[in-house]
C-alpha cells in the first residue's frame, strides 16, 4: 500500500506516456511549445524505438521543424520532459544533444564547400597536436568512418567537388560521426530527399535501411509516398498537436492525407458561395501581354477582370514564382508589357508597378514583407507615404495614422496598438498587415505569392474571407500557390505552370465547376 | 469610473511594454539618461565648478557644438545601415574651404562650402547606391581623398583669414546668454529632428535600415533614399567645418580629425544601432552629451589628459556594447 502511493507521487518513467513495447532510445513526453500567441506544439509525445525509422509528416507549420529543433536543443520545451534511453535529458543545444546521439540532417546542405571532406566531417571537433591539426590521421579516420558506414565518397576531395549526392551522403555521416560516442544515435533527417534525383534516392534508402541496426531514424518528408516506402511507422502532425499514430504496412497515402488536413476541403472554408460569378465580374483591369524574362520566363499572357481572382499553380520550378515576381516588378520584363486599368506599363522595377497600381504580396514575409522591428503603423503606410505630402516636406502624420487605423480595424488586425511591433503578432495578424499596407494605398490588383503561408488554420480562414471582401470591392487578384486546396477554392479561374510558361488556357474555376486537385497535377507534370 | 480606465490603459501599456521589450531595449532607451544623470551628480560632487551656467554653456555645450553636428551627420547613414566615415575629414576639407573662399568671395563662400559638402556627400551616395560599393570601403576612401585635397590646399599648414562678420557667425551671440555655436547647433538639431521623424525621407530611412527588399517591394525609389542621407551629411559636416573654421579664424587639414570615433560612438550610445532601423537624431544628442560631460568633468577635475583618453575609450566601448541591437547580431562585423 505504501508503495503503492510512492508510486503515484513519483511515477517512473515507464508509468506514464504512451505503453512502450521496449527500451525507448528517445521518447519526447508532453511537449508543449508557444510562440507569443501561436501554439507550435500542444502536448504532443513521441516515441523513437532502436532501430526504428520512424515517419514524421504534417502540413506546412503543423510543428515538426518546431520538433525537431527541441529533438536537437535548439529550443526549449514550454512543457514536457525528453527522455534518452529512459534517462530524462535537457539539451542546451545542439551539441549538446549530439553528445547525448541526437543529431540532425539538415534540409539546406550544411557543408563548407571550401573544405575537404574530412574536413567538414571533424569540423569543430578537429584533432589537433600542439595546436597543430593532425591531417594525415583525420583524413585516415575519416575514410575508414564513412567506409565502415558503407558510404562511398572519398574524403581527401574538396566538398565543390561532390555531386549532391555526395554532400548528402557526407551530411549523414557527419550526423553519424557527431553522435559516435552513443551506441545507438537517433538520427534526424529533415526533408533528406529534397533535390535529389532518382538514383540518389534509392542509394539514401538502400543506406537508411542498411544502417537500421544502428542508428534510429526520423523521417521528415513532405513525400508521402516515400515516407511510406521507408519507415516502419508513421506520426501525424497537424496544427501543432498529434493526431494520429500509424503502423506502416497500415497506413495509406489517402489516409495520412487525410489526417494531416484534419477535415474536408469544403467550399465553406474557402468562402465559395461568397465568389463572385463570371457574370457579376467587371471589365479586365489587369493585361499581361507575352510577358517574358529572357529565355526562361513567358512568353505569358492573360487578363485579369474587375474582382477577379486568377489562380496559377505549377510544380517546384515552374517558374510561377518568378512570374509573380515579373508581375511586382522586382524582375525586370524583358519582353511584353502589361496594362493596369488600360495604361501599359514596361515594368523595370517595383517603382513602375506599384505606380500602375499593382501590389506584390511576397511568399516570405519575414524577409520581404514587414519590417519585423517597427510598428504596426509604420509597416501599414509604407506604400502610402510614399504618395502622400502634408505640408511639404513633412508627412501628414494625422491622415498617416487616421488611415492605418482605419485599415487596422477594417481587417480586423489584433494588435495592443497601432504602435505595437509588427514582430510580436501572430503570423496571421502580420499576413494581414502586408495585405493592410496595400490597401492603404488603394491599390486595384494585388499579387498574392502563397498568401496564407505559415500561418495557422484560424488565421488561415480569415485570410481566405478577406481576399473574398477585397473581390467584393472591387479589387482583383492574382494567386500564386503551392496548396492546390487552396488555390481551387478561391480562383475563379486557373492558369497551370509548366516550364516557365502557360501549359494550357486558363481552366474554369467558377463556383459550380471547380476543376479538382488531381486534374490540375495532371497537368503539372 | 474613469480613473479605472486609465489605471487599466496604464496596466495595459505597462504589461505590453513587459511583454515586447527585453532588457536590453531598456539599456538602450534609459541607458544614456542615466549614465548623463550619473556623470553630472558626479562630477557636481566632485567639483564646485561643473554645476554652473558659465561652465555648461560655455565649456559643455560649446565644446560639443561640432561633435553634435558630425554625430547628426553621422546618424542617417548609420540609420539605413550603411556609415559615413569620411565626416572629420569632410568637416577638415569645409574648414580649408571657408578660410580660401572667404578671402577671394566674403558671405558668397558659405554657400558655396555647403554646396561643396554636398556634392561631396552625393559623391559618397552615389557610389554605395548606385555601384552597390560598401559604405565604409567608399567613405573611407573618399577620406583619404578629402584629406589629401585639404593637404594640398593648405600645404599641410594652418592657414587664416580675416573677416569679423563672419566670425561672428560662429563666435558672436543672436540670443544673448548663448553663444551662435550653440545656437547653430540647436537648431540644426531640432531640423534634423523633424527630417527623421516628420518626412517620408525620415521614415524611409528608418525602413532601409531594417529591411531594404521590403521597401523596395513596396515601390519606394530605394537608391534615391540610399544617396540622401549622404548628401544630408556632407551638408552637415560642410556647416561644422564653416563654423570651425569661423570660429577659430583659420583652418588646418587635421582640426577635426578627432571628432570621428567620439561621433560614431555618441550615435551609438545614443541609441542607433550600427544595424540601423532604430534610434535616430533625437537621440544621438544624448550620446554627445555624455561624452562632453565626461570630458569636460575629466578636466575640471584635473584628470591628466592621456588618462582621459584612456578612460574615454573605455566607456565608449563598454556603452556600445551595451547598446548593440543584438537581435540583429548577425548581422554586425
Amino acid at each position: 500500500m505504501v508503495e503503492h502511493s510512492m508510486d503515484i507521487e513519483q511515477p517512473t518513467a515507464a508509468d506514464v506516456g504512451p505503453p512502450s513495447t521496449g527500451e525507448a532510445s528517445l521518447r519526447v513526453e508532453n511537449i508543449s511549445k508557444s510562440f507569443r500567441h501561436v501554439d507550435a506544439l500542444v502536448d504532443v509525445s513521441i516515441e523513437l524505438e532502436p532501430g526504428e525509422v520512424v515517419g514524421l509528416v504534417g502540413e506546412n507549420g503543423a510543428g515538426k521543424s518546431t520538433l525537431l529543433s527541441i529533438l536537437t536543443g535548439v529550443l526549449d520545451p514550454d512543457n514536457g520532459q525528453l527522455y534518452r534511453d529512459n534517462q530524462p535529458v535537457e539539451f542546451a543545444g545542439p551539441q549538446e544533444a549530439a553528445s547525448y546521439g541526437v543529431s540532425l540532417v539538415h534540409q539546406e546542405q550544411d557543408v563548407i564547400t571550401h573544405f575537404r571532406g574530412y574536413e567538414n566531417l571533424f569540423l569543430g571537433r578537429e584533432r589537433e597536436s600542439m595546436g597543430l591539426l593532425k591531417m594525415d590521421e583525420m583524413s585516415t579516420d575519416a575514410q575508414s568512418f564513412v567506409d565502415d558506414l558503407g558510404i562511398d565518397i572519398d574524403v581527401d576531395k574538396f566538398v565543390k567537388d561532390y555531386s549532391f549526392n555526395e554532400r548528402q551522403m557526407l551530411e549523414i555521416a557527419k550526423a553519424f560521426h557527431v553522435s559516435s560516442k552513443s551506441d545507438n544515435p537517433v538520427i534526424l533527417l529533415d526533408e533528406p530527399t529534397a533535390g535529389l534525383e532518382e538514383d540518389g534516392r534509392e542509394l539514401l534508402f538502400d543506406l537508411i535501411d542498411d544502417l537500421r541496426d544502428e542508428a534510429t531514424f526520423v523521417f521528415v518528408s513532405h513525400e508521402l509516398d516515400e515516407v511510406l516506402e521507408i519507415t516502419d511507422r508513421i506520426y501525424v502532425l497537424k496544427d501543432g498537436e498529434l493526431v494520429d499514430e500509424y503502423e506502416t504496412d497500415e497506413a495509406t497515402q489517402d489516409a495520412l492525407q487525410q489526417s494531416m488536413v484534419g477535415r474536408e476541403t469544403s467550399a465553406e472554408y474557402y468562402c465559395v458561395p461568397d465568389q463572385r460569378r463570371e457574370s457579376n465580374l467587371g471589365d479586365p483591369v489587369f493585361e499581361v501581354n507575352d510577358i517574358q524574362h529572357e529565355d526562361e520566363i513567358g512568353p505569358v499572357s492573360f487578363s485579369v477582370r474587375r474582382g477577379e481572382v486568377f489562380g496559377v499553380v505549377g510544380v517546384e520550378g515552374s517558374g510561377k514564382e518568378r512570374l509573380g515576381r515579373i508581375l511586382a516588378g522586382d524582375t525586370p520584363a524583358t519582353d511584353g508589357s502589361l496594362s493596369v486599368l488600360g495604361e501599359e506599363v514596361q515594368p523595370e522595377s517595383p517603382v513602375d508597378m506599384v505606380d500602375a497600381g499593382v501590389g506584390y504580396i511576397p511568399k516570405d514575409r519575414k524577409s520581404e514583407g514587414l519590417l519585423l522591428y517597427q510598428s504596426v503603423l509604420k509597416n501599414t503606410s509604407l506604400a502610402m507615404v510614399r504618395d502622400m505630402y502634408g505640408r511639404l516636406p513633412f508627412l501628414d502624420t494625422n491622415a498617416e495614422s487616421s488611415i492605418t487605423e482605419e485599415t487596422i480595424e477594417d481587417l480586423n488586425i489584433k494588435t495592443p496598438s497601432a504602435n505595437s511591433l509588427v514582430h510580436g503578432l501572430s503570423g496571421g495578424n502580420q499576413q494581414k498587415v502586408v495585405i493592410a499596407r496595400w490597401l492603404a494605398h488603394e491599390t486595384p490588383v494585388l499579387v498574392m505569392d502563397n498568401v496564407s503561408r505559415g500561418i495557422d488554420v484560424g488565421a488561415k480562414e480569415e485570410v481566405y474571407r478577406l481576399c473574398r471582401e477585397l473581390t467584393a470591392e472591387g479589387i482583383s487578384i492574382v494567386l500564386i500557390g503551392d496548396e492546390l486546396p487552396e488555390v481551387i477554392g478561391l480562383s475563379n479561374r486557373i492558369a497551370v505552370m509548366q516550364d516557365g510558361s502557360f501549359a494550357d488556357e486558363p481552366i474554369d474555376a467558377s463556383p459550380d465547376a471547380k476543376p479538382t486537385e488531381e486534374e490540375l497535377i495532371q497537368l503539372m507534370v | 469610473m474613469s480613473t479605472n480606465n486609465t489605471t487599466d490603459t496604464v496596466r495595459n501599456w505597462w504589461h505590453e511594454q513587459r511583454e515586447q521589450r527585453t532588457r536590453q531595449d531598456w539599456i538602450i532607451d534609459l541607458g544614456p539618461f542615466v549614465m548623463l544623470f550619473g556623470l553630472m551628480t558626479l562630477f557636481s560632487i566632485l567639483s564646485q565648478n561643473f554645476l554652473t551656467y558659465g561652465n555648461l554653456i560655455n565649456n559643455v555645450a560649446v565644446n560639443s557644438a561640432l561633435l553634435l553636428l558630425v554625430a547628426l551627420a553621422g546618424t542617417f547613414p548609420i540609420l539605413q545601415q550603411s556609415i559615413d566615415l569620411s565626416v572629420a575629414a569632410l568637416v577638415n576639407l569645409s574648414g580649408v574651404l571657408t578660410v580660401i573662399l572667404v578671402a577671394q568671395f566674403g558671405f558668397l563662400a558659405i554657400p558655396m562650402v555647403l554646396l561643396a559638402g554636398m556634392l561631396a556627400g552625393f559623391a559618397n551616395g552615389y557610389v554605395f547606391a548606385k555601384l552597390k560599393v560598401p559604405s565604409f570601403l567608399v567613405t573611407l576612401g573618399t577620406m583619404s581623398v578629402m584629406t589629401g585635397v585639404a593637404l594640398i590646399i593648405t600645404g599641410g599648414s594652418s592657414i587664416n583669414f580675416r573677416n569679423d562678420a563672419i566670425r561672428g557667425i560662429a563666435t558672436g551671440e543672436y540670443l544673448p546668454g548663448i553663444p551662435n555655436l550653440v545656437f547653430w547647433s540647436v537648431l540644426i538639431y531640432l531640423g534634423t529632428v523633424f527630417l527623421a521623424l516628420r518626412t517620408k525621407f525620415g521614415r524611409y530611412c528608418y525602413a532601409l535600415g531594417e529591411n531594404e527588399r521590403v521597401v523596395e517591394l513596396s515601390g519606394a525609389k530605394v537608391d534615391r533614399y540610399k544617396i540622401y542621407p549622404f548628401v544630408l551629411s556632407g551638408l552637415l559636416c560642410a556647416i561644422g567645418g564653416f563654423l570651425l573654421a569661423a570660429r577659430l579664424s583659420s583652418a588646418s587639414p587635421d582640426a577635426g580629425t578627432d571628432l570621428l570615433l567620439p561621433s560614431i560612438a555618441a550615435i551609438v550610445m545614443g541609441g542607433t544601432a550600427l544595424t540601423g532601423g532604430v534610434g535616430g537624431p533625437h537621440r544621438t544628442i544624448l550620446g554627445v552629451l555624455v561624452i562632453a560631460v565626461l570630458q569636460n568633468g575629466m578636466n575640471l577635475t584635473a584628470v591628466d589628459p592621456f588618462v582621459q583618453e584612456i578612460i574615454l575609450g573605455v566607456v565608449v566601448v563598454v556603452a556600445v556594447a551595451l547598446s548593440i541591437d543584438r537581435r540583429k547580431i548577425d548581422v554586425v562585423k
